[in-house]
């Protein structure tokens, strides 16, 4: 079980990390999220959706989902594309628990407003 | 100030280039709640010196619906009245983030510089390297230098600098919906550009009820008349003008602000395939269309899209309010795009598109009454709500956003409270 994003329908609003740091933080802040929007090639109008795993970066991007393992250091093994810049911090973070204390489940999914997260 | 609040005001002098800082006081919240009501208070205080007021709302930055809002409020160089403009995308979010929630930039500086804002410090640095270069070049330099590409940029071109009175203060590389000519007053105070960053932690009164809450009213507002829609020209067709057709070719896809339900903002590409979905090679493929009445006014000259799009994209750079070259553009017989290009600089003339009160046109009157407008604005602006999604919801009423305010900081607003901020803010 897991999250999956669709990057078609999402419109990088942000709602989900938010609600993921919120989940961990109990406040709001930005700095535990392990799901996240890249934002940092805005002139070209192009983003993800990264959400770290146990053992796995899952990146939602427009042209399709690409998995990558986690070495034991946390790095993610070399992709077939250099990340965005802004998504290295998640490494060092959490990764998801499926909101598994909160009774309705996972807090992304409830807050995207466009429906994009969902559970496989 | 405990709750949703960094606690702290950063007063910078541009004069003496120097930065104190001071507590935001609980008083003042309870009295005036946030966002406009706060700014306009603070210019209050420190009128004699000219100031600019950077703010965000009481709810700005949160799990609310829509709280994407940051505002500039000050003396409109056009209209002569005190005015608040919003900047939006992740503008907002990011400096409730950096660890103030109002900024106050008093007086000018003798040479050029730019504020650097994070983190609960805000600097003055010289500016020497980025004065005369446009928005775009500005906003990468700074990036670059910080090593960053997530500060958040409020900044002028050369507009801003010649001090233009159609000069807008620009959202990275995007239009903002600065109606009043704040640029220019950027450009008298010899102010470059306002650069944010923040990672702040935002207390919560009561945290489960208040993210109870938004949920809540998250999921009325999914089922309300614009679920599944967006774009920039579905806000057209609301305003009565149609212009989804002629936009569909070169339409990339449609974003949202920070949290805000409906993306009311539009990627375009025109030097790149629109339906491309993997990473472009190009820098520099398109233009994030964020303001639709510039949109609209090269629309009415006759303009393709992408020729209208190629304009708000030079717009942009040069740090001009499109709504303005469009008018002066029409009434001067001007509808080729290389010589509305030819007149940025210099353009001269009046307009009648000036908006009338303190909040900026930005956001259309839709089918409101404009005493609708206004209230819905001032509520937009008093607690950090992106002011055109505001209009879009009414479901999303003043008792739902007083409810909210109370579970996150704990202060017991009334409609009172609320009544009477509005009146003092419309004054
Ligand atoms: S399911 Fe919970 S922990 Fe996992 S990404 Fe979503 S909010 Fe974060
Ligand atoms: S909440 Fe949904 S739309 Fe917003 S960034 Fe996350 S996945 Fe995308």
């Amino acid at each position: 079980m897991g999250i999956k994003v669709d990057p078609k329908k999402c419109v990088s609003c942000m709602a989900c990390e938010l609600a993921c740091g919120y989940h961990r933080d109990d406040g709001f802040a930005l700095l535990s999220s392990c799901i996240m929007v890249t934002r940092g090639r805005e002139k070209k109008d192009y983003s993800a959706v990264v959400l770290k795993e146990e053992e796995n970066l899952v990146i939602a991007r427009p042209e399709g989902l690409e998995i990558r393992k986690l070495g034991s250091t946390g790095e993610a093994s070399s992709g077939r594309e250099k990340e965005d810049a802004s998504a290295k911090p998640l490494l060092l973070r959490e990764p998801c628990d499926l909101c598994g204390d909160r009774e309705e489940g996972p807090l992304c999914l409830q807050f995207c407003p466009v429906n994009a997260i969902s559970m496989n | 100030m405990e709750y949703l609040s960094s606690n702290k005001i950063a007063i910078i002098d541009l004069g003496a280039s120097k930065t104190i800082q001071k507590e935001l006081d609980e008083d003042l919240v309870k009295e005036k709640i946030g966002g406009a009501g706060i700014t306009t208070a603070l210019y209050e205080e420190y009128r004699d010196e000219d100031p600019i007021v950077l703010g965000t709302g009481l709810l700005t930055g949160t799990l609310a619906p829509a709280s994407a809002l940051g505002m500039v409020t000050a003396k409109s160089p056009v209209t002569g009245k005190i005015c608040h403009a919003p900047f939006t995308l992740y503008g907002g979010v990011e400096l409730k983030y950096c660890g103030f929630d109002y900024v106050v930039i008093k007086g000018s500086s003798p040479k050029p510089v730019y504020l650097w804002i994070h983190d609960g410090i805000a600097d003055v640095n010289d500016g020497k390297e980025i004065w005369g270069k446009d928005v775009w070049i500005s906003t990468d330099m700074i990036r670059e230098v910080m090593g960053d590409p997530l500060i958040q940029i409020l900044a002028i071109g050369k507009a801003g600098e010649s001090e233009s009175d159609f000069a807008q203060v620009c959202i990275n590389y995007w239009a903002s919906g600065d109606r009043w000519g704040f640029g220019k007053l950027f450009g008298q105070k010899k102010l470059k550009l306002v650069a944010m960053r923040g990672m702040s932690l935002l207390e919560i009164a009561d945290p489960e009820g208040f993210v109870r809450k938004c949920k809540e009213f998250l999921s009325t507002i999914k089922s309300g008349p614009y679920a599944g829609k967006g774009g920039i020209g579905e806000l057209s067709a609301a305003m009565g003008e149609d212009i989804r057709q002629w936009l569909e070719p070169i339409i990339h896809r449609h974003l949202s602000c920070f949290n805000t339900p409906f993306p009311t903002n539009t990627f375009v590409f025109l030097d790149e395939d629109p339906k491309l979905l993997k990473e472009t090679e190009k820098k520099e493929p398109g233009f994030l269309i964020t303001d639709v009445h510039g949109l609209l006014g090269y629309k009415k000259l006759g303009l393709s899209a992408a020729e209208a799009c190629d304009l708000l994209r030079d717009c942009a750079k040069y740090g001009i309010d499109a709504v303005a070259v469009a008018e002066l553009s029409q009434k001067a017989g001007k509808k080729k795009p290389d010589e509305i290009k030819k007149s940025l600089s210099g353009l001269k003339g009046s307009l009648e598109s000036v908006g009338k009160g303190k909040f900026s046109p930005w956001a259309p009157s839709f089918t409101l009454s404009s005493d609708e407008w206004e209230r819905r604005q001032a509520v937009a602006y008093l607690f950090g709500i992106h002011p055109i999604y505001a209009l879009m919801s009414p479901e999303f009423s003043e008792e739902k956003l007083i409810e909210l305010a109370n579970l996150g900081t704990g202060l017991g607003f009334t409609s009172e409270t609320l009544d009477k901020v509005i009146i003092d803010i419309l004054k």
